[in-house]
């Protein structure tokens, strides 16, 4: 076989440290089942402070809203709550959801398409309305003028940016309005003076490329410029998400995967996944034909990193570093990260049902988890899990490492975990969890269903006494954890994800579970 | 020598020795065959003029445009020879990441279309592979286009098998070298000598060179990316090695400082990985051997490839009067001014406001009475001196109070006796409701 090609997660300390409580990790999944979400709120405060330092090292101003959409927990939400973040809520329900945490109206932003319920809590609360087109507008604006609501600030959502010299191609989206028809935007805006107040412009791009974000927001410095013209004082430019995350530790994995998985697709090498999958590649006459369909797995430059990457880069027609842009323009920086801010925050627990070989040889582990609770393949995300093996099972220092397939708990051939060939240090037994890192952006819940009764996951938030970020930053360092599950850990502490509030975070709380038997200390 | 058109003063460039004190091997005969001495810049000019030659008059009789996937010299090339017969041309490219080249591009007249990034949220059944839709609009209007196809096109290769091969031969008196080095991008040129040379001596080597794999070398490919090229086969090369951009540099570095040949990136690589291959070879050799490296363009396409890894090698010392040279200590002295005080003192003093953000940003809003001079233009100013009366006051506003109180301290070093800093910047001023004017 070779060297294993692994492919192990980037984990945090904090992930690190949870990773190793496994007498823990098995107590929670004894008492409300496989699969089962974990959360940790604690690492979504961290995240955005990790945003705000960007803002402060380019002097900035503005505001960070978690999108809600890359995940449902109230948790997380309500640990945001707790800070000074704001929160983008797509729907109605994620609007009452953060109402309900604790978001007052001033640090929330109404987004995506929207249905006369949303609209109007939003309107009716004051939320800021980010709005995709004309008919919104019209429709905003009758909504506050029948019901006598009081002005709605909105912010335009722009797409199809035009770029000088070269021609940026973009891919086309389904949503906002093209910059180019701004003005129509405006007389519809000034029509309803006394409904609508325009807080700003702003754009989201399905995009990993900083020079198409970059004609964007240049694109967004001369609509606000455009607006001014008209007499109107807006502020804002929201750039949206889409900043990317970095899922593992280590490039040079990533970069002998993706070499080995098109030698495979070349037939110069054993295949590397279930049935002779090629994510995207095929072989053609001796050459490589298509294109690699995976989440670029190993990002240098991603979250609050790809948000500096993008301010610190020119505009592309002015010049001007898009950051000073920003700042001389007098414009206040909205974001809207969802998979960035949700980085680490959490992972998703599968034990081990049966392990077995095919008829053609290979190795089969069988979960009690489906494709759906554990999404990553929906998203091209490849990542190795990593075996919490059963109480009081040791690591066995022979047998590995194996390439095992990982198949769900579905009656159905399609339903693999992934559909990749994974390396695992040693053969896992029933029994053993596989604890897939790093799952709370979008690969958690989003996509999870009941098929066939299977039970949809419960989640669950941890965090340790004494570790929350700000007392962590206070030390300046993070804190070296033991080596051995439990010793001379700060024990991990759990509740139910909807009994979660940032108060259970003191000990003795009444309503919060403390460690459950054997576990953590 | 006179010739009739400037595609006749393709081909036929020199091979040249590389000084053995240089390159420090002991029996081995390095040289270097200069394609960057073609007539537009690169071994590209071969490969673009014999693909696109059967088509160019069609072309030009029947408004055709001459397309290609390209972002660099056979882009370059094409524009060029399109422009000869007064026909469009137009390349589509993953993202041009070096600059320059982007615009050498626009100003030979090429029409350039970038394609977009990755999604970010993956769609893996997606449909709209970028490229897959710009191979169906070609083939869905086959009339308008001449598309050359460089990756797939067998006439890229002939180019090089009937010119760049015969011509080291006859250099070499009729004998083919020991080792060839080339750099792999469509894999035109390496394919085509190495088919040339091997009918003259079965037992030449050839080494191909890649991009290591997390590096970007312009022009050529990396060892997952060869597999996609049409031309490519592995069988051409004898070995296969990757370069780092850093190696590249190095290499480009020693041909330019020592050797007296401006080469780029790809040369560079060549050269060092031509060197670094070899030397295990020449410990143990007793006799002569040759070996030729193939030197693709020239240097001054990569300032800005080169200011970015390595800064270093463009490094220029600070002048007297610039930012640089202020310690900490003088620009925490300098005199700030909040908004109230500053309106008081403009109404009274009249002193003169500078504001120093960029020209765009000053035309939105600003400071009723101000002038506007950008930062940059401003430092280059003081280099010369103080650049307005002693006898006038002056009050300089930026964003947000930080660059225009370095300034400040930089000016009352420089001897001006009242020169203030508005305190936080046009922001604050804003903020405090201070007025500010679109003209
Ligand atoms: C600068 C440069 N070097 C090297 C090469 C490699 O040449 P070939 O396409 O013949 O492999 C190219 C071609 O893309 C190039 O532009």
């Amino acid at each position: 076989m070779g060297v294993p090609l692994y492919l192990e997660p980037r984990l945090t300390p904090r992930l690190t440290s949870l990773l190793r409580s496994g007498r823990f990790l098995h107590a929670l999944v004894g008492g409300l089942g496989s699969p089962l979400n974990v959360v940790l709120p604690d690492q979504i405060a961290d995240n955005l402070t990790h945003f705000r330092d960007v803002y402060r090292t380019h002097r900035l101003s503005g505001q960070v809203f978690f999108a809600h959409k890359a995940n449902r927990s109230s948790a997380l939400v309500r640990r945001l709550a707790a800070t000074d973040a704001g929160l983008d809520a797509a729907s109605l329900g994620e609007l009452q959801h953060a109402l309900g945490a604790g978001f007052t109206p001033d640090r929330i932003m109404a987004t995506g398409p929207k249905d006369p319920e949303f609209l109007w809590l939003a309107a009716r609360t004051g939320v800021l309305v980010h709005v995709d087109g004309q008919a919104e507008l019209d429709e905003l604006a009758a909504l506050v003028r029948q019901y006598g609501l009081p002005p709605a600030g909105v912010l335009l959502r722009l797409s199809g940016f035009a770029s000088e010299g070269t021609r940026l191609l973009t891919r086309p989206s389904r949503f906002g309005t093209p910059a180019g028809e701004l003005g129509g935007l405006l007389t519809t805006l000034e029509r309803y003076p006394d409904e609508l107040r325009l807080a700003g412009v702003g754009y989201h791009l399905d995009t990993t490329s900083l020079a198409e974000k970059a004609v964007a927001l240049e694109g967004c410095v001369r609509a606000m410029d455009e607006c001014r013209g008209r007499g109107l004082n807006p502020r804002i430019i929201d750039i949206g998400g889409g900043f990317g995350v970095s899922y593992l530790a280590d490039g040079e994995q990533w970069e002998r995967y993706t070499t080995e998985l098109t030698r495979a697709v070349m037939g110069r090498r054993p295949a590397l996944t279930w049935r002779r999958h090629g994510y995207g590649l095929w072989h053609e006459a001796g050459t490589l034909r298509g294109s690699l369909a995976l989440y670029p797995a190993h990002r240098p430059v991603a979250a609050e990193k790809y948000l500096d990457a993008l301010l610190t880069q020119p505009a592309p027609a002015l010049g001007t570093r898009l950051a000073t842009l920003l700042l001389e323009g007098l414009c206040d920086l909205y974001v809207e990260p969802g998979r960035a801010l949700a980085d680490q925050c959490g992972l998703t627990l599968a034990r081990v049902l049966e392990v077995r070989r095919t008829g053609a040889g290979e190795r089969v582990v069988r979960l009690a988890a489906n494709a759906t609770d554990v999404a990553l393949e929906e998203h091209g995300v490849l990542m190795d899990p990593v075996v919490v093996p059963a109480d009081g099972r040791r690591a066995p220092a022979a047998g590995g490492p194996v390439g095992v397939h990982l198949a769900g708990n579905l009656c159905l051939e399609a339903d693999m975990i992934t559909r990749r060939t994974v390396f695992l240090p040693y053969p896992p037994c029933p029994g053993d969890l596989l604890a897939f890192a790093n799952t709370a952006g979008y690969c958690m819940d989003f996509r999870a269903g009941e098929a066939q009764r299977q039970p949809v996951a419960r989640k669950a938030a941890v965090w340790q006494d004494g570790r929350d970020g700000a007392r962590e930053r206070r030390d300046g360092r993070e804190r070296q954890d033991g080596q051995d599950d439990g010793h001379g850990e700060v024990p991990w502490r759990w509740c139910l994800d909807e009994e979660y509030w940032p108060v259970a975070q003191q000990a003795h709380h009444p309503r919060h579970h403390g460690t459950p038997a054997g576990g953590g200390a | 020598m006179r010739l009739d058109s400037i595609t006749d003063a393709i081909g036929d460039t020199p091979l040249v020795r590389v000084d053995p004190a240089v390159h420090g091997l002991r029996h081995i005969d390095l040289y270097a065959k200069l394609e960057m001495l073609n007539p537009f810049g690169s071994v590209k000019d071969r490969a673009a003029w014999h693909m696109v030659r059967p088509g160019l008059t069609a072309a030009a009789d029947g408004h055709r445009t001459v397309v290609e996937l390209s972002s660099g010299n056979t882009a370059k090339a094409l524009s060029l020879l399109a422009g000869l017969y007064g026909v469009p041309f137009k390349t589509v490219t993953n993202r041009i990441r070096v600059p320059e080249m982007r615009d050498l591009l626009l100003l030979l007249g090429a029409e350039v279309e970038e394609l977009p990034g990755q999604t970010e949220c993956l769609d893996p059944t997606s449909t709209d592979d970028p490229l897959t839709l710009f191979h169906q609009e070609l083939t869905g209007s086959a009339d308008g286009y001449v598309y050359t196809d460089q990756y797939y096109n067998a006439r890229n290769t002939e180019a090089h098998a009937a010119g760049t091969g015969p011509e080291i031969v006859a250099d070499l008196d009729g004998r083919a070298p020991d080792h060839f080095v080339a750099c792999v991008g469509t894999a035109g040129s390496s394919s085509g000598v190495a088919r040339v040379l091997r009918e003259h001596d079965p037992g030449v080597h050839v080494l191909g060179l890649v991009a290591h794999k997390a590096d970007f070398i312009p022009g050529i490919r990396t060892i997952d990316e060869v597999q996609g090229v049409g031309l490519f086969d592995p069988a051409t090369y004898d070995t296969i090695e990757t370069v780092t951009a850093d190696e590249a540099i190095e290499g480009m570095v020693t041909l330019a400082r020592r050797c007296g040949m401006p080469a780029g990136p790809t040369g560079g690589a060549a050269y060092t990985g031509a060197v670094r291959h070899l030397r295990t070879l020449d410990a143990e050799l007793t006799e002569r051997r040759t070996a030729v490296f193939i030197v693709c363009d020239r240097i001054e396409s990569y300032l800005s490839y080169v200011r970015q890894r390595r800064p270093d090698l463009l490094g220029r010392p600070a002048h007297r009067n610039s930012l640089a040279t202020l310690t900490e200590a003088e620009a925490a002295a300098a005199t700030g001014i909040g908004t109230e005080d500053a309106e008081r003192w403009i109404a009274q003093d009249e002193p003169l406001v500078v504001d120093l953000r960029s020209p765009f940003s000053y035309a939105a809003l600003h400071i009723d009475g101000s002038v506007n001079i950008v930062d940059e233009l401003f430092a280059e100013l003081l280099q010369g001196g103080l650049p307005f009366s002693k006898s006038r006051p002056v009050l300089l506003a930026c964003p947000v109070g930080e660059q225009s109180a370095r300034y400040a301290a930089l000016l009352t070093r420089m001897g001006h006796p009242d020169v203030r800093s508005l305190a936080g910047g046009i922001i604050a001023w804003r903020d405090a409701g201070a007025p500010l004017v679109r003209e």
